[in-house]
């Protein structure tokens, strides 16, 4: 499979709302089609196709900067080959479960050209070079993340999971990139987490691209990167691929303002819960002993 | 997320260990593992107490359904509680399915992943049911399973698809997941499977009972036929992204059936529902029908939503209502020519098949050689849809010769060609011809 990065055409960058408009033209033509009487040649009533499901995007965003070298680039390959096998399955019959993967050192690459099934999905080992083109992450991302581009099923999708880890501060200038990936609806509507790394990775920062505390962790030894990564990912992977259960105790009528990022909200609590369980797995730290 | 070894022993409540063998799966609500307990494997389920509202009343609710027993042997139900840990997390052990079932959800995607253990690499493997009937008798011992669960005055509260295992050439099921299940009205703080959850639950304005369990059923019985949501058509599709709220709106408050005949802002959609579209074209209208009321009147009014026994009634008539054609046509014989009332013909190689009209029934019934009918269906007073009573067989001796066969345990009365009737005890036949008649008891039919 190809590793190089493909330009964005310039459609990708159209408004969302254009996009959707696009897609409901589509939706009354293919209706109107279905209204004709249908010509299937074949009438067996077992031979169906799989259920019509919804799609998933999971988006990992990884710094693979100098700094990274070494240990962390180890343990993060490592858990990251062993984790996607664990969540095949993890879409059950609604939802199909894409991956696609953004890496930032001195260049801005994705793994694949684009979103890979998780069912296929082979890990490429990751290296770590050069700085941390944290802004050009964030710009390429906003392009892909459209209907014309990496998010193009025909049915319905869930808000994509975008998931940064990182061991540093941007050596761009992020802000005016992360503020127009922020009017990107997908984005908007989209699981974010983060993952700091050591102690130069900024929480703060990470906060900004979350847009929630509660959705940043961070991590200053092998095991607790490993860990972390883990349950991030499990837990955004359920969480996404899946409707939200929107009823709680309050017995009354929920409104569209009660339900809005419930999502979100519930992957920053089910990570905190996760982390007040999570054991100091080894003590040297990744900024000491070298 | 608190996760057992491998090789880590949980101590039972009443005594013993359990030993960890391996990991079966995850949910919401925790883990299930493979165990070694008195010298047998198990599954057992070890929760994510953080993740339940309030563990000790779940784990009462859990002490009395073990003491109650299942409600059928349809059930995987919880046998051995373990100890609860000084931090409170505790699981159960269950029977663990055996080999021949297949998880609906692998059904609903047509195949299973099998992982290769060394590599981690996986294949996929068809699943199918192998036959018409395996597939319409799996539906029967769904709602067969229900109606005896809340015939025990309980509610399974998270019906969804992730709930049965299922034979596929059988169609013999197996309800697992069956934790949450409470006596009608109580609830665990389970909310349910969204897409299967019903509409009030969806908006918050009720917690799951045996009302909104009717509702989950008729969407499990949906995507079985019809592979695709009900409430997935056009309107739902135009939100491009399903966002909380939108979920709130298609699911909830603003839920409008794919074929809704009063409301066609929600049809299925070419390219993405073709399942749905080629489906409800197949069934014959009286399944259409409890569909319909299921997702339309039902939407809003509880009590207007099917019942377990009229599901099961719909269906063994469906089951009865299935032509195995010798020229390899398999289907409803609505799908079927009918060229007067008392025959069908088969649109591929058009063959001719009678059909038997019982006093009990407003429709006749099509026969072919293998075609079955069950006790339930000569006998008003029997439950029973698995035993088959008569069959339409060829004799042995006069090879073209059909005739039926009473496989039952009652003496069943048929006129013969001279005019009267005889007695047909258990293990005999008769031929079929033009004036026949049986008298089954209760129940007679006609040629």
């Amino acid at each position: 499979m190809s590793k190089e990065k493909k330009k964005a055409p310039t459609a990708n960058t159209a408004p969302e709302t254009k996009a959707a408009e696009a897609v409901k033209a589509a939706a009354m033509e293919e209706t109107a089609a279905a209204a004709d009487p249908l010509d299937f040649d074949d009438d067996d009533p077992l031979s169906a196709t799989s259920v019509s499901k919804k799609s998933l995007v999971i988006f990992f965003l990884i710094d693979t900067s100098g700094s990274m070298k070494g240990k962390k680039m180890g343990e993060l390959n490592t858990v990251m080959e062993e984790l996607i096998p664990e969540i095949r399955r993890v879409g059950e019959a609604d939802t199909d479960v894409k991956i696609a993967v953004l890496t930032f050192g001195t260049q801005v690459r994705w793994m694949y050209s684009e979103p890979i099934p998780i069912e296929d999905f082979e890990w490429a080992r990751l290296r770590a070079d050069g700085v941390t083109s944290m802004g050009e992450a964030f710009k390429e991302l906003s392009a892909r993340m459209s209907r014309n581009s990496f998010l193009n099923s025909p049915s319905l999708s869930f808000a994509p999971v975008i998931f940064l880890m990182t061991d540093g501060y941007p050596s761009d200038d992020y802000k005016p990139a992360l503020a127009e990936l922020q009017q990107n609806s997908w984005y908007k509507f989209g699981l974010k987490a983060a993952l700091g790394i050591g102690n130069e990775a900024n929480d703060d920062m990470l906060a900004e691209f979350t847009g929630s505390e509660d959705t940043v962790v961070h991590a200053y030894s092998g095991g607790q990167l490993a860990q972390m990564i883990k349950i991030i990912a499990v837990t955004s992977a359920q969480i996404g691929s899946k409707s939200m259960t929107l009823s709680d105790d309050t017995n009354h009528e929920l409104s569209a303002e009660e339900v809005r990022a419930a999502k979100q909200k519930l992957l920053g609590q089910q990570i905190q819960d996760s982390m007040t369980n999570l054991g100091d797995a080894d003590a040297v730290s990744f900024d000491t002993g070298w | 997320m608190i996760e057992l070894a491998i090789g880590q022993e949980v101590e039972m409540e009443y005594g013993g260990r359990a030993q960890v063998l391996g990991v079966i799966g995850s949910g919401g609500q925790g883990t299930v593992y493979v165990v070694r307990y008195n010298g047998m494997k198990w599954a057992l389920k070890w929760y994510d107490v953080d993740k339940i509202r309030n563990p000790k009343a779940f784990r009462t609710n859990i002490k009395n359904n073990i003491s109650d027993g299942p409600p059928s042997n349809k059930f995987l139900w919880p046998k051995y509680l373990t100890k609860e840990n000084s931090d409170g997390t505790f699981g159960y052990l269950m029977e663990l399915k055996p080999d021949s079932f297949d998880s609906f959800v692998d059904i609903l995607n047509t195949y299973k992943l099998t992982v290769d253990p060394f590599t981690g690499r996986s294949s996929k493997k068809p699943v199918r049911f192998s036959s018409l009937y395996a597939m319409v008798t799996a539906v029967i011992n769904i709602v067969n399973a229900f109606r005896q669960l809340h015939r025990a005055g309980k509610s399974y509260q998270d019906l969804n698809d992730g709930g049965f295992f299922i034979n596929v050439d059988t169609g013999a099921v197996l309800v697992c997941d069956c934790d949450n299940i409470a006596p009608d009205g109580n609830n665990f703080g389970i909310g349910g499977k969204p897409g299967y959850m019903a509409p009030e639950v969806v908006r918050g304005v009720a917690k799951p009972n045996v009302q909104t369990d009717k509702y989950s059923l008729a969407v499990v019985l949906f995507k079985l036929l019809f592979r695709g949501d009900p409430m997935e058509g056009e309107k739902v599709v135009k939100d491009v992204c399903l966002t909380e709220s939108s979920e709130l709106k298609h699911y909830g408050q603003n839920a409008v059936f794919v074929y809704d005949p009063d409301d066609a802002s929600n049809r299925p959609v070419r390219g993405i529902h073709d399942n749905v579209i080629k489906f409800w074209r197949i069934y014959p209208d009286y399944i259409k029908e409890a569909f319909i009321r299921s997702f339309t009147s039902g939407i809003l009014e509880p009590s207007k939503r099917i019942i377990e026994n009229e599901w099961q009634k719909l269906f063994i008539r469906l089951r009865s209502e299935i032509i195995q054609c010798g020229c390899g046509r398999t289907n409803f014989c609505s799908m079927f020519e009918r060229p007067d009332i008392k025959t069908f013909k088969c649109p591929k190689c058009g063959s001719i098949f009678g059909t038997l009209k019982f006093s009990n029934r407003n429709y006749r019934t099509p026969l072919y050689l293998g075609s079955v009918f069950y006790e339930c269906e000569i006998d008003p007073d029997s439950e029973d849809f698995q035993t088959v009573a008569g069959e339409l067989v060829e004799n042995r001796l006069k090879p073209g010769v059909l005739g039926f066969k009473n496989t039952s345990t009652k003496t069943w009365r048929a006129k013969m060609p001279d005019g009267d009737f005889y007695d047909i005890p258990p293990g005999k036949g008769f031929p079929v011809w033009q004036g026949l008649q049986i008298d089954f008891g209760e129940v007679t039919a006609t040629l």
